[in-house]
């Protein structure tokens, strides 16, 4: 069975009472020993690995030696498919639309500040990457936002 | 002695529990507060009670003083305790709580009040002959502010006379900048205080915060408790404290003579004379490694939120004696009979992302593993399924050590950094292990903007120590992997989709989150 995580493709196949896991072409025995609470004692190529796994939709958390990455199971349907979101300004943190300066048909300069957010006492200013006309407002004051939902969008 | 049957706590978090715990052991019954968006959180269930303040808004909720002093008279507290940040450092706040015939553990209305203003309180360091750094007070037109900075040498600070936190404050390196700094200093310093006052002083390049915890009885008694060093910083925040601070350990060779601890700590010591001060309150210094010369920097008059690792080295419980302290106890010991014992660091466990600009990182705590072991302390305000809110501040946890030396803490630390998990938001755990394992770090060589000039190096020597990168993120992928053929088989299949994700899946790859 095949699984892809971000940008790589992972092969699992079970081989008796191990698996055989396959990246870049290079194929490693895998054991399990025990799993608990998240927890997994693994045996990958002979060497023993503790991994805690914590998954939620498509995220996967993943600790080994006090090292943590989020990885995002992709499905393959939708393997490779850009979004495109050329003008749209992303919010880079979760929290609350504290202010929103600008409407539908504005022409801003560059810079000029369209929307305040903020999140655990930090203030946020989103400014206009360039001169233009605002083609969409997607929030409203007092809305809480998660990170990289799109604010605002401006016309090409 | 009126010693105090309740106290309500207000705060959240970490520190709200670390003084329930101080109460309980002291026998004394707690209150906690909290708001709507805390109504799970940890503190609340810690208490032996809890009452609603209100919306999540601060100012609904955690500042309003009112409502604090209300739930404090209704439910028959003695004592209201502050915590750090919120109002602890409000001398209304404080004066109304005393007006309302309970105590505020802390100090007087009036020293907080005489430290909170950093134009006044300078002056009267000088008089106390606390040394300050070179600058003016009270000056008005663009051109005594001209002739001033000429007069202390560029590079030099303008800020906000009532400021706090880096508002109202500009660096500017050279006269052309001076007139539009003053300007929006001014603007912002009105804005942020309602006051436009502002004064100029040198500013030190490459300098290190090393502060000294003093702490006090309401009969006169004040010592200090030695120094902490707080030099490795973010957006002027504390990221990693320790104690002692090596640039204060009496190096043999270079055999001045001068004992800068002791110097330092009587200073600290004038320093809170100086405003009467009783309680527990810190006196921050800057510190030049070049010239080994200290300046009084500001006062902090509550409990600091690095107060642990004094705790650990000087062997006291400051939040204990707060307590028996505001209920009017004497403090029975002289300055003679602390001395420090050991090492210890604290890192603080936030949720913020540093490859996003430490921008903070909110969700559901999917896993919260503490480390344990001989000589490690948490104080901690979440666990596992509790949520992170971005109203409030991003401390997850403190992650404290305790050890012989200096060397042995630091790995005790990264041990101890290892075995701390955390999912469902990004920490900056791995990037304290990379501040930790850097020479510059070895060798004391961290000033305050040095999180801000290696961020970039920091990051990549991190990966770096990965003895290959593409095989740590393989045992990664095969641990989830194996989770989702194994977990996911007594599951329903996980909704497996990207389609909220607005960005390209390739964005994720080359992060390394935490």
């Amino acid at each position: 069975m095949k699984i892809t995580f971000d940008t790589q493709t992972i092969e699992i196949n079970s081989s008796g009472n191990e698996y055989l896991a396959t990246l870049n072409e290079k194929t490693v025995s895998v054991k399990i020993l025990r799993t608990e609470n998240n927890r997994m004692d693994l045996l990958i190529d002979g060497k023993r690995v503790t991994a805690y796994v914590s998954s939620d939709g498509a995220k996967r958390w993943v600790t080994i030696n006090g090292q943590t990455l989020m990885l995002t199971k992709i499905s393959g349907a939708k393997r490779g498919v850009r979004h495109d979101h050329a003008g749209g300004l992303i919010a880079p943190m979760p929290g609350q639309v504290r202010s929103v300066a600008v409407s539908v048909g504005d022409v801003v300069k560059k810079s000029q500040t369209l929307l305040t957010m903020e999140a655990m006492k930090m203030e946020i200013r989103i400014q206009a990457l360039k001169d233009g006309k605002v083609k969409a407002v997607h929030v409203t004051q007092g809305q809480t936002v998660e990170r990289e939902q799109i604010l605002i969008e401006m016309e090409d | 002695m009126n010693r105090f049957n309740k106290i309500l706590i207000a705060n959240r978090g970490e520190i709200a529990i670390r003084i329930m715990r101080a109460c309980r052991e002291l026998g004394i019954g707690t209150v906690a507060v909290y708001s709507e968006a805390d109504k799970d959180a940890l503190h609340v269930q810690f208490a032996d009670e809890a009452i609603l303040l209100g919306e999540a808004a601060p100012k609904e909720s955690y500042l309003n003083a009112d409502k604090l002093i209300r739930a404090a008279l209704d439910s028959k507290a003695d004592a209201i305790h502050p915590g750090y940040g919120f109002l602890s450092e409000n001398a209304s706040f404080a004066a109304a709580v005393e007006s309302a015939k309970l105590t505020f553990i802390g100090p007087s209305a009036d020293s907080i009040r005489a430290m909170g203003d950093k134009a006044e309180s300078k002056i009267m360091m000088k008089k106390a002959g606390v040394p300050t750094v070179p600058g003016f007070e009270g000056l008005d037109s663009d051109d005594d502010f001209r002739k001033a900075a000429k007069e202390i040498g560029y590079p030099v600070l303008v800020k906000a006379a009532a400021g706090g936190g880096g508002k109202g404050m500009r660096v500017v390196n050279a006269e052309s900048e001076l007139t539009e700094a003053i300007e929006s200093a001014r603007s912002e310093a009105l804005n942020s205080f309602g006051d436009e006052r502002l004064l100029i002083e040198k500013y030190l390049v490459d300098a290190h915060h090393i502060e000294f915890q003093v702490f006090g009885d309401k009969h006169g008694n004040l010592i200090h408790l030695f120094e902490r060093e707080c030099s490795v910083q973010r957006r002027h925040q504390k990221i990693i404290e320790e104690t002692p601070s090596i640039l204060l350990t009496p190096n043999p060779s270079t055999g001045s003579g001068r004992d800068l601890r002791e110097e330092m700590g009587q200073a600290a010591v004038n320093a809170a004379k100086a405003v009467n001060y009783f309680n527990a309150g810190t006196i921050e210094f800057i510190f030049d490694p070049k010239t080994s010369r200290y300046y009084f920097l500001e006062m902090n008059t509550r409990l600091q939120v690095e107060h642990p690792i004094t705790e650990l080295v000087a062997g006291i419980d400051l939040v204990q004696w707060q307590i028996k302290i505001a209920a009017g106890e004497k403090f029975p010991f002289t300055q003679t009979d602390f001395t420090q014992h050991g090492h210890a660091i604290e890192c603080r466990v936030y949720a913020e992302d540093p490859s996003n600009g430490f921008l903070p990182s909110t969700g559901k705590l999917l896993q919260f593993i503490e480390p344990h072991g001989p000589g490690i302390r948490v104080d901690s305000g979440f666990a596992k399924d509790k949520e992170v809110t971005h109203f409030y501040d991003p401390l997850l946890a403190k992650l404290i050590v305790h050890a012989e030396n200096r060397e042995a803490a630091i790995q005790k630390m990264q041990i101890a950094l290892r075995d701390f998990i955390v999912h469902g938001v990004i920490t900056n755990i791995d990037f304290m292990q990379a501040v930790l394992a850097h020479d510059d770090f070895a060798q004391g060589k961290v000033t305050t903007r040095w999180v801000e000039q290696n961020l970039e190096s920091t990051l990549e020597s991190r990966s770096l120590l990965l003895e290959n990168r593409q095989q740590a993120v393989g045992l990664h992928m095969i641990a989830a992997a194996l989770a989702d053929l194994t977990f996911a088989s007594s599951n329903s299949q996980p909704a497996v989709s990207n389609e909220t994700d607005p960005f390209s899946p390739w964005k994720h790859m080359n992060n390394y989150r935490n």
